[in-house]
């Protein structure tokens, strides 16, 4: 009997390259089209329960109050900046000062003792939101220039209850 | 005298270097996609800070809330503010707290602690501080505690 193969040399099989390499490429083009670049988003942590915060502050130890009060002009911009009644003036000079503030009360900010350490932010209601989000910055802390990490200063942010229009 | 003898047409090209480099491409274009932020929503224009860092935990319960305004082309707002909703909703953010009741009993019914979730906000740096007061409210009455303002990584 005599077969095809027979005799003749064990042929390589071309693989066909042209559907996979047109496959490859939609798909190339399918992520290139969908890539969106986007800043990284971070987080301000914020703990807020429900049970008001001054009762159960009454039996511990005595802990300086930091108070931020951040008053708006009529058009929702900043006009001052205060600290625990103190006018540090506005603008970003203003946030700095109030940076540098708060690292005064807390001395060292690595020190345990200061992880209790809370500040409530007592914004006007059409205060425009991107001021508060600095005045929480100032308040967590410092980018340290040269490791590019963060020096935490206070971790317990929280606000004060909102000052309605109608309540002044 | 003998030459080898050629074929006329087009010489094989050899195709694996190529198809080397557009497999390394494509993977590279599928680790960077990220398919996670599409909660996110574009028409929030976010404050920028550079102490605002990403998170090192991934949290596994959140409620994401999108408070931004409706703007024309020229940027102007418009409309607004409004909390815009994954249904596609805007609503005003005082009616905020329907939506957030509405999470509290989703949580439950699917067996997770409420209290454990994080709201997020998302909010517009133009937006008033009083109306994010607000919906942080809303949120403590419908029972959540935890809260994350977010705002954009920004390098100085």
């Amino acid at each position: 009997m005599k077969f095809r193969s027979s005799g003749r040399k064990a042929e390589k099989i071309e693989a066909q390259m042209t559907p996979m390499i047109d496959v490859v490429f939609q798909l190339l083009i399918f992520f290139m089209l969908t890539l969106k670049i986007i800043a990284p988003e971070g987080d301000f942590n914020i703990n807020m329960p429900i049970a008001a915060p001054s009762d159960t502050k009454t039996d511990e130890p005595l802990l300086p109050d930091i108070k931020i009060r951040l008053v708006a002009s009529p058009g929702g911009e900043l006009s001052s900046v205060q600290l625990n009644r103190r006018d540090l003036g506005n603008g970003d000079e203003a946030f700095q000062r109030l940076n540098a503030e708060i690292l005064r009360i807390l001395g060292n900010p690595a020190d345990p003792a200061n992880k209790d350490m809370e500040v409530e932010i007592d914004a006007d209601y059409n205060l425009n939101y991107r001021y508060t989000v600095q005045a929480i910055a100032a308040a967590r802390g410092r980018l340290d220039r040269k490791t590019g990490t963060l020096v935490s200063y206070i971790e317990k942010i929280k606000f004060a209850p909102p000052r309605r229009p109608s309540a002044g | 005298m003998r030459f080898k003898k050629t074929d006329p047409t087009v010489p094989d090209i050899d195709m694996t270097p190529m198809i080397d480099v557009t497999f390394q491409l494509i993977t590279f274009f599928m680790v960077i996609t990220n398919f996670e932020n599409t909660r996110a929503d574009e028409r929030v224009k976010l404050p920028k800070d550079e102490l605002a860092r990403p998170s090192e935990t991934t949290r596994d319960n959140e409620v994401v809330l999108n408070m931004g305004f409706i703007r024309n082309a020229e940027g102007e707002n418009v409309a607004g503010p409004f909390v815009f909703y994954g249904d596609g909703e805007n609503y005003p953010v005082l009616e905020v707290g329907t939506i957030l009741k509405r999470e509290y009993r989703y949580f439950k019914d699917v067996g997770k602690k409420p209290e454990d979730a994080t709201i997020v906000l998302r909010s517009d740096g133009e937006v008033p501080t009083g109306l994010v007061q607000e919906a942080i409210k809303l949120a403590q009455e419908a029972g959540f505690s935890k809260f994350a303002l977010k705002a954009m990584s920004e390098e100085k």
